[in-house]
């Protein structure tokens, strides 16, 4: 019998795909949704680290997003400074975020912690709506016209579409290396169960901030991202909660606390949006999002474990009666 | 017989070559619209929707009836060989990331010679960038942020007017009701927090201070609020002697029903649009809510005019009557279809070239605009507004005095009524 | 006396918090399970309110009890076709069960009946009290009467009758309840069926006084967090003056601090109580 193929080559597919894209589909609008497919890929894979690998699941994602956002508009507005400057400010901010709110929050379990991240999130969206620094609910823009590179504002979308494809192959790489060391086993471990990982000798607490911080970091690079490529932020469009949802959705579609789990369920989720948009869109139903919230329950109820969990059943046995006889 | 065989082939050559001269001039000339049709604020996106779908039946088919509205009388666009108007509807869904998307896709895929959006000005921002960099002409219509005219864009072009008119018009009323010795002292400013409400609220808190006007209050609320007993009670403290609302439909129907049950009794209460205009909102509060001033640009006028017959045009579509911002919409839809036949052509720079030169006469405008011509940022300078008053179960037109259809009563609630 | 106008305008806005989340917090004691549709249910009885009224009749018992019935039908429903199955399994897909049903149920609503506010007509309960200078719509009183009688009603269900104690039981130890001969399963059925229910009647209790869309179901679901918060998981008679807690500081923060900070104040407060007392007022920790 033939051996099942190495992954190996599926993985080179996948690159070779991924870096080909652009160039086979040169039209703007296809670029623009593989921009955006990036984007969530990126997002998703990052609220991975935290809420697929360690099974924290936090719904309030999008305090780091926003504030990834934020900052690199903030400084361009304030001072005139490039946006590429605030990347890092709103990398140090959403770490010391995610420090100051896992600290508490952690203690709780499940559930709680979750609804303690969407009041979080919540919080800082309506501030922001009334603080007159940062726009308040009118937001802030970015450059419309680039000055150089450093303004991340460029005509094409394929500066845009590299420039991601390098950060989610950073953040995968990253998950990757994580989850062969100890620190993704004792991840796992507090995912299965807490109480055996502590009486493991796994430091519970300290593990799952610095998942949090991880993951942190990296949902605040997204945002930024997404405001340069955008040139727009605002309240609800950087901390807003379909923003939080949207992650852990395509996170969990593809399979939370697999390698390629996002980047498969953002593969999915972000053409069938634009699909659907275009197609019953301006017909104005709000298909899409039924669409949205019957895939979820769906998945939530079928196959918890997303569409990875699902290939990984199907696929052996597509594989042996393909090779029968 | 060899003459008139080949007389018979010259004609029928020459009746060829004209029928392909006709057939591609008459290819539909594209605007795409960017609008939210679903999501929060649908409701508006779907009546404007209905409100350019009336407009592109004036504009494509002949309608003598309607005066002097430029593009009526004809069917298509005459100096384009007739052609029709066809507009490509998408949904951003009031996500601004949506709107770039699908701005880049009207123009590179559905191939449009115009945009127009896009409600919620966060979308606006990022659909008029994608328009500036490919170089094609938008219309902006409804979104009040002030920026976005002045961000140095040579394709966005905005024929509404924004939040500085609607407060210079406020603090104009306010001197000629002060000349006429009413008692203004102090104003109160109540907005819903959200780009729109922050824009005229700001707006007015600055030409307020110009007009030496104490603002007493200033407050900011959310319009997904249940209950806004708390801010009524705000103003029942302070007692302001106008209280100008800058509210969504059901805020605002709320908060007329609030003042009511909490028996506050304000002299004058204006609302600025978009809320107070909604169809829902007279049979929702006509009797609590007599005498409460309004703005709008939009009257449907006597029975017979042009903006009569337009309102009839398009209840018989939606069984509603126009509201402003539908039909600023509308406007703004004429000013940029108007714009393209006297460019004559599809090519953007021809369009964007006959943009800046727009002078349209009150006389062929739908709205009660002074007229609509560009500035060099791209905003129309002669927009302005009326202000209306609810007097049974609708509005009438009392201020300025030389458009006036009805008595202006001041205080509320003090006339005849 | 505007003084007292803002604690009595608080306190019958928080006696329907108290109303709906009092199913909340049953769900949670119960199962340990947290609905995130919760606030759709509410939504969806003040639509249920309006086709009664539109369709039948005005009177406030009658669509009142319509929401009460609907709700209660497709929160049974629910729990048969998707929480069973989900409630036993991994986190995530507990917490995701029930966001798409919030997206389900909400874009549902806003396909059916657009995005527009709605607000009843007139009903019989229109008018208002004026005790000694305090307001009183009698629309809001009404309401928050039948919202403070039902939720007390609710915790007699729970500790005085045989099916309460069933119940109970099962939140308490569903193997032990099993052994007793109880059905885990249809008690939990019953509890989805009353906390939809609850939520419905608060949603028709609303709808008499506050116009609503589709959307509201989502600001609605965070002040059942709070009040369930505050309140205690799983304590009914917790909800019942947490829920009155909540609409007073709502509507004193509104009055004093302003209308915008009001919710940033109980978001706040929600999360310093997770941080500080995670069992609530009156909650087994």
């Amino acid at each position: 019998m033939k051996r099942f193929p190495s992954p190996w080559i599926g993985l080179f597919l996948l690159a070779a795909g991924l870096l080909l894209f652009p160039i086979i589909f040169s039209g703007p609008f296809y670029r623009d949704i593989g921009v955006t497919f990036l984007l969530a890929a990126i997002s998703a894979s990052a609220w991975n680290i935290v809420g697929g690998y360690a099974g924290q699941v936090s719904v309030g994602h999008s305090m780091f997003f926003g504030l990834g956002a934020y900052t690199p508009l903030l400084f361009y507005t304030l001072w005139g400074w490039p946006p590429i400057a605030g990347i890092p400010v709103g990398i140090v901010l959403s770490v010391v975020l995610s420090v100051v709110i896992g600290l508490p929050t952690f203690r709780l379990s499940g559930h709680y912690f979750s609804m303690a991240t969407i009041a979080v999130a919540e919080l800082i969206r309506i501030y922001f709506g009334t603080w007159t620094l940062v726009g308040a609910a009118i937001g802030l823009q970015g450059p419309a016209r680039g000055r150089g590179w450093w303004d991340l504002t460029f005509r094409s979308e394929l500066p845009y579409y590299y420039m991601f494809l390098g950060v989610l192959a950073l953040v995968l790489y990253i998950t990757f290396a994580v989850e062969r060391r100890r620190f993704g086993f004792y991840l796992r471990a507090i995912k299965a169960s807490e109480r055996a990982a502590r009486s493991l000798g796994v430091q519970v607490r300290q593990t799952k901030l610095q998942a949090f911080a991880l993951s942190a970091a990296f949902t605040s690079t997204a945002g930024s991202l997404y405001a340069a490529k955008t040139g727009f932020i605002d309240p609800d469009s950087g901390f807003g909660i379909l923003v939080s949802v949207q992650m852990v959705i395509i996170a969990a579609l593809g399979g939370a606390g697999t390698l390629f789990g996002p980047l498969v369920g953002a593969l999915i989720l972000i053409p069938l949006q634009s699909a659907v948009n275009t197609k019953f869109g301006g017909g104005g139903s709000g298909l899409t999002f039924i669409v949205y919230g019957g895939i979820i329950v769906l998945i939530a109820r079928f196959e918890p474990g997303g569409l990875y969990e699902l290939w990984q059943r199907l696929a052996p046995r597509l594989w042996k009666s393909a090779h029968a006889a | 017989m060899k003459r008139i065989s080949l007389l018979v082939a010259g004609l029928a050559l020459a009746a060829a070559l004209c029928a392909a001269q006709a057939a591609r001039a008459a290819d539909p000339v594209k605007v795409g619209i960017l609008w939210p049709l679903t999501g929060n604020a649908a409701a508006a996106g779907q009546a404007s929707k209905a409100a350019i779908e009336v407009a592109l039946d004036i504009i494509n088919n002949a309608h003598p009836e309607l005066g002097n509205l430029p593009l009526a009388a004809t069917a298509g666009l005459p100096n384009l060989g007739g052609a029709k108007l066809e507009v490509v509807f998408v949904d951003h869904e009031g996500n601004p990331s949506t709107a770039q998307q699908l701005a880049t896709r009207l123009i590179t895929q559905d191939k449009v010679n115009v945009l127009m959006g896009a409600y919620q000005s966060s979308c606006s921002f990022t659909a008029t960038a994608v328009a500036e960099r490919y170089g094609v002409p938008f219309m902006v219509g409804e979104s009040s942020a002030l920026n976005i005219t002045s961000r140095g864009f040579k394709w966005t072009f905005r024929a509404t007017p924004i939040a500085t008119d609607y407060a210079r018009t406020y603090m104009r009323f306010f001197a000629d009701m002060k000349r006429e010795g009413k008692k203004i002292d102090s104003i109160a400013i109540v907005n819903e927090n959200t780009d729109y409400g922050t824009s005229v609220g700001d707006a007015i808190v600055a030409e307020a201070k110009k007009a030496n006007l104490p603002v007493a209050i200033r407050i900011p609320y959310s319009a997904s609020s249940t209950d806004v007993s708390a801010e009524v009670l705000q103003l029942k403290q302070k007692q302001p002697d106008v209280v100008i609302f800058i509210s969504y439909t059901a805020d605002a129907i709320l908060y007329m029903k609030t003042i009511k049950n909490l028996d506050y009794k304000a002299p004058m209460i204006i609302g600025d649009d978009t809320g107070f205009s909604d169809p829902s909102f007279i049979p929702a509060v006509a009797d609590i809510a007599q005498g409460v001033m309004n703005r709008s640009a939009w009257d449907i006028g006597k029975p017979g005019s042009t903006t009569y017959k337009i309102n009839e045009m398009y209840k018989a579509k939606t069984g509603r009557d126009l509201d402003d911002t539908s039909a600023r919409n509308m406007q703004s839809f004429f000013a940029l279809a108007d714009a393209i036949n006297r460019a004559g052509s599809t090519d953007a720079e021809k369009i964007r070239d006959a943009l800046t030169k727009t002078d349209l006469k009150p006389d062929q405008i739908m709205m009660g605009y002074q007229g609509v011509k560009f500035d060099e940022t791209g905003q129309n300078i002669l927009a302005s507004t009326y202000l209306i008053q609810l007097s049974g179960k609708k509005y009438d037109l009392v201020w300025p005095d030389t458009a006036a259809n009805g008595k202006l009563q001041w205080p509320m609630g003090s006339g005849a009524h | 006396m505007i003084f007292v106008q803002v604690i009595v305008g608080g306190l019958l806005l928080g006696a329907i918090y108290a109303l709906f989340s009092s199913g909340l917090t049953l769900i949670w004691g119960m199962m340990n399970f947290i609905n995130f549709a919760h606030g759709e249910f509410v939504m969806l009885g003040m639509y249920a309110a309006l086709l009664v009224v539109t369709w039948l009749t005005g009177s406030p018992i009658v669509f009142g009890m319509a929401a009460a019935l609907a709700l209660f039908v497709l929160g049974v429903a629910i729990y048969f076709l998707l929480i069973r199955y989900v409630v036993r399994g991994p986190m995530l897909s507990q917490i995701l069960s029930t966001f798409g049903l919030a997206l389900l149920l909400r874009y549902t609503a806003f396909y059916v009946f657009s995005a527009n506010f709605v607000s009843l007509p007139q009903t019989s309960l229109a008018g208002t009290l004026n005790l000694a200078g305090v307001y009183l719509p009698i629309a809001q009183l009404v309401a928050g009467a039948v919202a403070i009688t039902l939720t007390i009603a609710l915790h007699l269900l729970l500790t005085r009758t045989t099916v309460g104690s069933r119940l109970l039981a099962v939140a308490e130890d569903r193997s032990a309840a099993m052994l007793m001969g109880i059905r885990p399963d249809r008690m939990q059925a019953l509890a989805w069926g009353l906390s939809a229910g609850a939520a419905g009647v608060a949603g028709a209790l609303m709808a008499t006084a506050y116009p609503w869309s589709p959307s509201v179901g989502e600001t609605f679901g965070l002040i059942a967090f709070v009040t369930v918060a505050l309140g205690g998981f799983g304590s009914v008679l917790g909800s019942l003056y947490a829920g009155l807690i909540i609409g007073l500081i709502q509507a004193a923060s509104a009055f004093w601090l302003g209308a915008i900070y009001k919710d940033i104040v109980v978001y706040g407060l929600f999360v310093a109580l997770l941080w500080l007392r995670p069992q609530g007022l009156m909650g087994k920790a």
